[in-house]
């Protein structure tokens, strides 16, 4: 049994040779063909047994040979279909591999498959998949969702399967289910990692994120996957790498971070400020101090607007390539190529994601863009410039990173609606300012409440991940929360 | 009441560069079909532009060309639409900000009048895919999607089809010497579309204005151009009314003919790419651009009327760029024979070449040869007649021309002491000749010329003969 | 700004190539009374007809350009793959007009 142990965990285990990849591959394929969370698009099994086969003599320097992982299905995987949990790409098999892909498999770590999303990662439900909803596997009762858009990845690597997944955040889409979920959910500075072969919702928003279930594994993963791609993603950082894991000291000497008044005051569950106040305690015996802040309440409500009108916009652009001519279903008669693409979109996108393709064209319109897309650029330049002055005086943000630790289904956050009050807005959403102003951002445990998992989330100016991901490793050690998975708090 | 013509016109070069605009696939022409594909050329999810440096040069060159003033920082957007021949569902190109703007060209008329035209912007793009249309279904090919291109957009004021012409085979010109494009309207690489509209004389409000589309040669804009000017004309004055709409230009008929109405202007819905960060050009990097850019054809022009030729043969060199760059060829072995090299290149050397169907950068005669066969004829080794017998195995075959002419049995007579002798005998021989030279009738000394050339089957040196000829009749 | 109705959505839709049920239309009707309210207030933020609207994350340029090099391009086999409808190596589409 060697299910529920991190990639640290994992590596000592195969350099003393007391398992094998194949071993471990077969274990891991084995639990995913009888997980229950719906969180799987597919399973490569046979080219992940035959590539684990490959992998005799282990590597010692290389912590992430031999180790499975999962991918959300929106990265491109050469020879494996790719969905996107969309219909529109039901039996779409890319020709190229992404470069977080690439890296990975240069790295010898094994890709046991591909995992479910919300729909062209537009949701952050967990519900909007092509195959239906994805459970969080902490609740048998299928009440309380683990979140989204990277549901599948966030259930799989909780459920100890895997000690990492890959993911995409656009808006919290790791960070928000790695609360959920138990998880550390990362997503460091925009142009940290590539994109290339990530499919994209918002490209000025996108990241690429990926789940562990520890910090250190999480510096580890920074690693390999960091990096210039001037072949495939010019807008990807050439700065060079560092060495994340050498920088976990778990020391906060002369640190100072800020607690954004606005958003304290938003959450809802007690559990959820006691948790954050037992965190600032772990800070402060880390060596830093932590001061309460205001941000400004209608720049924190605006988060949630500003954030529909701007990833639509995008979104509609980006997914104008999915016309059912190069790629995707033809489905019914066609006598005209106006026929094939309304076939192929009507049917491929699901309610949700045309909706907001109306919406994001909409604020396109040239007679529109100076009150929707335009001014929804300047409102995310007003809060990103907030928050580099909050930067310019503390080290780091902490935040919750929702209101509530359990989020029924019942509560569907993913519709346009004016129901919700502006505590909720802002608590639920404000994950997003990491997206806006690309800053290094790491959801962390902090608790769990009746065997529910929930987490604080750490942001720090943009490529200081160092810093972040210090902060975070404070904070995991002091609380004792790490690798956290079903198979240990059942 | 005398109407005036507001032209403005839109011109796309598609560029023959190696790669695409924003993709490492190939840019070559008249390959099978999808077989020049990248990934992002079929807009597989996922993929992102990276531009092309030698796109970017191009268009700072062509931009220089147009006396335009050039970005320091290059922005793109998205233009957002659906059609079949668009991967993407939206081109990148160049809305706010293109990489020039503000240009001018001055273009001279037949009449001797300089006109210059305004041009508002020129930016870079990416061509769409090929479409071939059968009876009932249409073969899409993504060959060419991606491949580089350039809009340059004029400002309403060309005001005639011949300035229209005049202005768009110029920029043709450009465009090839730069080596931007081979520039050939028919195959499509080179296409206008041109907005007319007519008003009265002195009126500063604008027409309706009809976009006509399908000008695939420069005479065709300017017959277009005339046509639709000419009709428009007529239409108002009969009491009709313009309507906006798109034509296209009718080869047969030579008339331009309604394609659609034109409707509300589709809205674009044009944002910032957010796939490519801003671009910061050096100084240096787009002075070097500039520098480096090969000749263009103004700059030839100067260059070969200075050398001695007459302003119409400096035209007639520059209507094909192989051609200029042999005689440039030849200028670098001897810029004194610029024109006698020219008499060459546009007489004997095209004839051979048209009759070979062959282009000048598969003339086999070299420079050098050349220069050896025009000294020849200079210094009287060869007649005319002979250096041309020469010049015809040269065609064939480089070699050496003396080589040649030796070969050949090919020598004229430059010895004066032995073509004396032969102008003393047939002196001799026409008495009357003297006479007529005596009472002031100067061709007899063409006459006797000529009785020494058939005499010798031409092989005597004329000029020293007719020397010769006049000291002896003087003599007598 | 334009002014939305059922029918604007429809035509909006239409032209990104897909239709809606008309339940569907109605629920869009309601978010976009909701979004472009939300909207109208974020127009009344301090100094937002300050700042310039912002597209990349944070303040950055490059100065790369790709060399003009041509890559291998794909397989034929490769780059037909995924489409559903081939004839002699290209992409059939009912006959394009106009
Ligand atoms: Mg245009
Ligand atoms: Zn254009």
């Amino acid at each position: 049994m060697y299910l529920g142990k991190t990639v640290e965990e994992l590596h000592e285990l195969l350099v003393s040779k007391k398992v094998t990849p194949l071993e471990l591959t077969k274990e891991a394929i084995e639990a995913l063909k009888k997980e229950e969370t719906n969180a799987i698009e597919t399973i490569c099994e046979k080219e992940a047994l035959e590539f684990a086969a490959t992998l005799v003599e282990p590597e010692v320097d290389n912590l992430f040979w031999g180790i499975p992982y999962v991918a959300k299905d929106n990265f491109s995987t050469k020879d494996i279909l790719t969905t996107a949990s969309s219909e529109i790409l039901k039996d779409y098999v890319p020709v190229y591999d992404a470069t977080v892909i690439t890296k990975l498999k240069e790295a010898k770590a094994v890709l046991i498959a591909k995992s479910t999303l919300d729909e062209l990662a537009m949701g952050g439900t967990g519900t909007t998949g092509h195959k239906g909803t994805t459970y969080n596997p902490y609740d048998p009762t299928h009440t309380y969702k683990i979140g989204g858009s990277s549901c599948g990845s966030a259930s799989l690597t909780a459920q100890g399967i895997v000690p990492f997944a890959l993911g995409s955040d656009t808006g919290d889409s790791v960070r928000k289910p790695a609360s959920y979920a138990g998880l550390v959910g990362f997503k460091p500075t925009w142009g940290r990692i590539s994109r290339y072969g990530l499919f994209p919702f918002a490209p000025s928003l996108d990241h690429v994120a990926y789940f562990t279930r520890s910090v250190k594994d999480s510096a580890a993963l920074l690693e390999v996957l960091a990096g210039e791609d001037l072949a495939h993603d010019a807008t990807c950082s050439v700065k060079p790498v560092e060495k994340y894991t050498e920088g976990l000291t778990g020391d906060l000497k002369g640190k100072k971070i800020a607690r954004i008044k606005e958003i304290d005051e938003s959450v809802k569950d007690k559990v959820i400020l006691e948790g954050l106040d037992k965190v600032q305690k772990a800070l402060e015996e880390a060596g830093a101090t932590v001061e309460e802040v205001n941000f400004d309440q209608k720049l924190l409500a605006a988060v949630y607007p500003a954030y529909m009108i701007i990833s639509c916009a995008e979104a509609t652009s980006n997914n104008a390539n999915l016309d059912g001519i190069k790629f995707g279903p033809r489905v019914g008669e066609a006598s005209s190529y106006q026929d094939v693409m309304m076939n192929a979109r009507t049917n491929g996108f699901s309610e949700l994601i045309r909706r907001r393709f109306v919406i994001g064209s909409y604020s396109l319109f040239k007679a529109n863009q100076e009150e929707l897309f335009l001014r929804a650029q300047k409102v995310r330049r007003l809060i990103v410039n907030k928050t580099n002055e909050i930067l310019s005086q503390y080290d780091a943000i902490l935040t919750p990173c929702g209101g509530i630790v359990r989020n029924p289904f019942a509560s569907n956050s993913d519709d346009v609606s004016d129901r919700l009050d502006i505590h909720t807005i802002i608590v639920e959403n404000h994950l997003g300012i990491g997206n806006f102003g690309g800053f290094p951002s790491i959801s962390v445990p902090m608790g769990l409440d009746n065997g529910f998992p929930f987490a604080c989330n750490i942001m720090t100016k943009v490529f200081t991940e160092k810093e972040t991901l210090n902060i975070a490793y404070a904070i995991e050690k002091k609380l004792g929360l790490k690798n956290l998975s079903t198979m240990e708090v059942k | 009441m005398n109407f005036e013509a507001v032209i403005g016109i839109e011109i796309h070069v598609e560029m023959k560069t190696n790669s695409k605009s924003f993709s490492g696939g190939p840019v070559k022409f008249g390959q099978e079909p999808n077989t020049l594909v990248a990934p992002l050329d079929m807009a597989f999810p996922g993929t992102m532009p990276i531009l092309n440096k030698q796109v970017v040069i191009n268009a700072i060159r062509v931009s220089n060309a147009l006396n335009m003033t050039i970005d320091h920082e290059l922005w793109f957007d998205r233009k957002n639409y659906f059609y079949s021949d668009l991967p993407k569902g939206f081109q990148i190109t160049q809305d706010k900000r293109p990489i020039g703007s503000n240009g001018s060209l001055t273009v001279k008329l037949s009449d001797g009048r300089l006109k210059t035209i305004e041009i508002e912007r020129l930016h870079i793009e990416e061509d769409t895919c090929k479409q071939l249309h059968l009876d009932d279904i249409t073969l899409v090919d993504y060959n060419r999607a991606g491949t580089p291109l350039i809009e340059i957009v004029s400002r309403p004021n060309i005001r005639s089809g011949e300035e229209a012409m005049k202005y768009v085979e110029t920029i043709r010109q450009i465009v090839v010497f730069a080596g931007v494009s081979d520039g050939k309207m028919e195959e499509g690489s080179m296409r206008c579309d041109v907005n007319v509209s007519v008003r009265p004389f002195g009126s500063d409000k604008f027409g309706t204005k009809v976009e006509v589309k399908n000008l695939n040669s420069v005479a065709n804009v300017r017959t277009a151009i005339d046509y639709e000017v000419e009709r428009q004309t007529k239409l108002i004055l009969s009491g009709g009314a313009v309507e906006q709409e798109t034509r296209r230009f009718d080869e047969k008929t030579q008339t331009t003919i309604m394609m659609r109405k034109k409707t509300d202007a589709v809205d674009y819905k044009y944002f910032t790419e957010p796939n490519i960060l801003p671009i910061r050009l050096s100084d240096e990097f787009i002075q070097n651009a500039i520098d480096t850019c090969p000749e263009l054809a103004s700059s030839k022009q100067e260059r070969y009327t200075s050398n001695g030729l007459s302003d119409e043969e400096a035209d007639q060199m520059l209507q094909n760029l192989l051609m200029a760059d042999y005689l440039d060829e030849c200028i670098k072995v001897n810029p004194k024979h610029t024109k006698l090299f020219w008499n060459w290149i546009t007489g004997e050397a095209t004839a051979f070449l048209n009759k070979k169907f062959q282009s000048f950068d598969k003339f086999k005669v070299t420079p050098d040869n050349l220069e050896k066969l025009i000294n020849m004829v200079e210094n009287g080794t060869l007649s005319m007649k002979m250096a041309r017998q020469v010049f015809e195995v040269m065609c064939e075959e480089n070699k050496d021309a003396e080589q040649i002419a030796s070969d050949l049995g090919l020598k004229q007579d430059s010895n004066e002491d032995e073509i004396k002798k032969i102008v003393e005998a047939t002196v001799d021989e026409f008495p009357q000749a003297v006479v007529d030279f005596k009472a002031g009738k100067d061709r007899a000394v063409g006459f006797i010329v000529g009785q020494i050339m058939k005499k010798t089957k031409g092989k005597v040196n004329p000029q020293i003969a007719s020397k010769l000829v006049l000291e002896a009749l003087k003599s007598r | 700004m334009v002014k939305y109705d059922l029918d604007l959505l429809k035509k909006c839709a239409n032209n990104l190539m897909f239709d809606m049920s008309n339940d569907q239309y109605n629920v869009l009707l309601k978010e976009f009374d909701v979004l472009t309210k939300q909207m109208e207030v974020l127009g009344e933020i301090d100094g937002v007809n300050d700042v310039e609207p912002m597209t990349f994350p944070y303040p950055v340029y490059t100065t790369y350009l790709r060399e003009d090099v041509a890559e291998t391009p794909l397989s034929k086999k490769e780059a037909l793959r995924n489409a559903k409808d081939v004839e002699d190596g290209q992409i059939v589409l009912p006959k394009v007009v106009g």
